[in-house]
């Protein structure tokens, strides 16, 4: 990572030095701070004023030739750097007007996941992300196709992609339950094998009126998430069978915008995912046997912009799972016995355009334990500022 | 009676299978290029007449007309800062994208380092020429290169309707020169920096912006400098686009007694607006009513 970033540290001071130039790539730089508080007593947060250490992205990105273009994302997180995204994109001149994206990104599995949190209109995210993709979202290694689909009037396209899944097999947690502490950070990691996993998505674009559009899209994913030594009899010492245990997301986002001009604006979005996948569980006799679970999350958003410089909103988000436990794929994305579910309300300030963002959010998460256990719901207050240096490209719709 | 179906047919088969396939991203273009193009060419745009060229959305449906386009006009000048993405998106690599800036020379040019302290100053100068009717004649001839190029075949026939189109081009000049000529070092404040090619040609002097920097919203300090210079210089217009919110300059215009006008930069601005020429003809007539 050290040579990465001094790569990254000669590129830009090169840039600087020989002033731009058409070869050079864009270079921009995303920061965040956020300050927060909450109402949860007994945390160390509890009613005081606490300071995250800010967040930034590095992008340097631009065309390798006339056919492919390239990004590389570097992310200072939690005090630490690595590579958010690295990949390349071949965007034309590929039989059957194909595009191609490989190296490591934000798997295009609904419409929010590609999108990084500077850019959504929210300040958390979404519920069912975190227990079935992470905190980072769904992001690995692999490439994908595109294929353009021949639909009308309706801009349509098909992505299939295949991934080695460390998506699934590497997450990163916390000691604390709480997401703002920045205890030492542990990594918890089951064996999948090579195994690696497959994502796809249709998404059609519905130009519905000079002022409004519709974009609606369907996601699977499939692949091993782990794979376990079964006990299968009460003897112990008998040998157990390592099997593998494999998942299907099926996931359904739309996305409804109404913009009648450049000072008004209303989103309207919301994303299902459905899990599907087999577990290990201990019967009576202590001993183990797979069985499937159904489980679900959702979230539904609307947003609202005017003057241009303001907006509000309010996120209504549900999931099987308690967010904030240790995101082990055995303890959350299996859970199908507990549930979270959560309110979040933001109103935001861009003072000129999108170059600068002061994001007031109000978070409240409910939790709902099948054994009954009491556990008292979760307030955050954030106020955040996002500030955009540099050319980085809007998202497109 | 089937020689007329056989000739009908022809016709028919010459007309489409000879059509270049051109997008543009301004109404303007779209209009220079049906005038040039005419029925030999399929011409369709991005921006709407009522939309800030500036800010244009990343649509989809945008890739999809660029999707089997033979040629995309743009403006350039890195006015259209959005439209790579969009032709990315349309996976067309036989697109052939013209900056119809080429030949024009371009007003504004920064010569210090440029950065965002400055607001949304273009690089490569100042991109609104087309307000500049002698600009709408380069753009024509470079509209009708690019067609001829594309379409060698009909090279004749472009050549008629530009030289038909810059006859009618010269006479309305004329016209339009004639009524502004009454206006001749007349200052006005205009909203944003677009009308430099416009105001240069006819003589106009721009006494202010209402922007504080290009791109930059209205802000209490900078209105109250306006409202002094107004004051002061005896100034009766403020003119503006029709897609920037009218709050400030009806705030400044109650201050001062000023006239607030806001009139279309592009085609299709209004509903009246159907052409290049409805346009600079709605631009003189409201001007020099007003002024």
């Amino acid at each position: 990572m050290r040579i990465l970033i001094s790569l990254i540290l000669i590129l830009i001071t090169s840039n600087f030095s020989n002033s731009q130039t058409t070869v050079n790539p864009d270079i921009s730089a995303i920061g965040e701070f956020n300050m927060f508080t909450n109402f949860n007593r007994g945390t160390p947060e509890y009613g005081k004023l606490n300071f995250d250490i800010p967040n930034a992205e590095l992008y340097v990105e631009g065309y390798l030739n006339p056919y492919a273009r390239a990004t590389l994302n570097v992310a200072f997180h939690e005090g630490e750097f690595h590579g958010e995204e690295i990949y390349a994109n071949i965007v034309r001149g590929l039989p059957l007007d194909i595009q191609i994206k490989a190296g490591k990104y934000l798997l295009g599995f609904g419409k929010i996941n590609t999108i990084h949190p500077h850019a959504w209109s929210f300040i958390y995210r979404p519920l069912f992300q975190q227990i079935y993709f992470g905190e980072e979202g769904f992001n690995d290694i692999g490439f994908d196709v595109s294929f353009f689909l021949p639909t009308g009037d309706v801009y349509t396209t098909l992505d299939l992609g295949i991934f080695k899944g460390d998506a699934l097999s590497i997450q990163h947690g916390h000691t604390e339950e709480h997401q703002h502490e920045s205890e030492e950070e542990h990594h918890y990691e089951v064996d999948r094998g090579n195994s690696p996993i497959f994502v796809g998505r249709v998404g059609s674009f519905f130009s519905l009126t000079d002022f409004s559009n519709l974009e609606f899209g369907l996601s699977g994913s499939y692949g091993v998430y782990n794979r376990l030594d079964f006990f299968t009899s009460i003897d112990s010492n008998a040998i157990p069978d390592n099997k593998s245990l494999k998942y299907f997301y099926g996931g359904i986002d739309l996305k409804y915008k109404y913009r009648p001009d450049s000072y008004n604006q209303l989103i309207l979005q919301a994303e299902f995912l459905w899990n599907a996948r087999n577990v290990l569980r201990k019967n009576d006799l202590d001993i183990d046997s797979e069985e499937e679970i159904n489980t679900f999350g959702a979230f539904i958003y609307i947003d609202y912009r005017f003057n241009r410089i303001f907006s509000i909103g309010a996120k209504y988000d549900f999931t099987y799972g308690i967010v904030g436990d240790e995101p082990n794929y055995n303890t959350t994305a299996n859970d199908d016995q507990n549930k979270t579910s959560g309110i979040e309300s933001w109103f935001g300030y861009y003072p000129i355009e999108e170059t600068l963002a002061l994001r007031l959010g109000i978070q409240h998460l409910m939790f709902n334990y099948a054994d009954g256990f009491d556990r008292d719901g979760e307030t955050t207050i954030n106020l955040q500022l996002i500030f955009s240096l540099g050319p980085h490209k809007a998202h497109p719709f | 009676m089937f020689k007329n179906i056989l000739i009908i047919l022809s016709i028919f088969t010459s007309v489409t299978a000879a059509q270049i396939k051109v997008v543009t991203t301004t109404t303007v273009i779209y209009d220079l290029v049906k005038n040039i193009g005419g029925e030999k060419v399929e011409v369709d745009y991005l921006s709407r007449g009522d939309q800030d060229i500036h800010f244009l959305e990343i649509l989809p449906s945008y890739m999809l007309k660029l999707r089997n386009a033979d040629i995309f006009f743009e403006i350039g000048l890195q006015l259209e800062m959005w439209a790579p993405q969009i032709i990315d998106g349309s996976r067309n690599s036989d697109l052939r994208i013209v900056y119809l800036s080429d030949e024009i020379k371009p007003k504004e040019v920064p010569t210090t380092k440029v950065d965002a302290s400055l607001g949304d100053v273009h690089p490569d100068g100042n991109p609104h020429y087309w307000l500049d009717p002698y600009n709408a004649k380069i753009m024509s001839r470079e509209i009708y290169n690019e067609l001829s190029l594309e379409s060698p075949e009909n090279d004749s026939y472009f050549k008629t309707n530009l030289d038909n189109y810059l006859v009618k081009l010269d006479v309305k000049i004329a016209e339009w020169e004639s009524k502004m000529s009454q206006l001749k070092q007349k200052e006005i404040v205009f909203f944003h920096s677009a009308w430099t090619y416009f105001a240069d040609r006819f003589g106009i002097k721009i006494a202010g912006y209402v922007e504080p920097k290009p791109g930059i919203p209205p802000t209490p300090s900078h209105n109250a400098y306006i409202i002094q210079l107004i004051k002061k210089k005896n100034i009766k217009l403020i003119v503006m686009d029709v897609f920037y919110s009218d709050n400030a300059p009806n705030q400044i215009a109650s201050l001062t007694g000023t006239k607030v006008l806001k009139i279309p930069t592009q085609v299709y601005g209004e509903e009246n607006i159907k052409s290049y020429i409805d346009l600079i003809d709605n631009i003189v007539n409201k001007i020099t009513t007003n002024g």
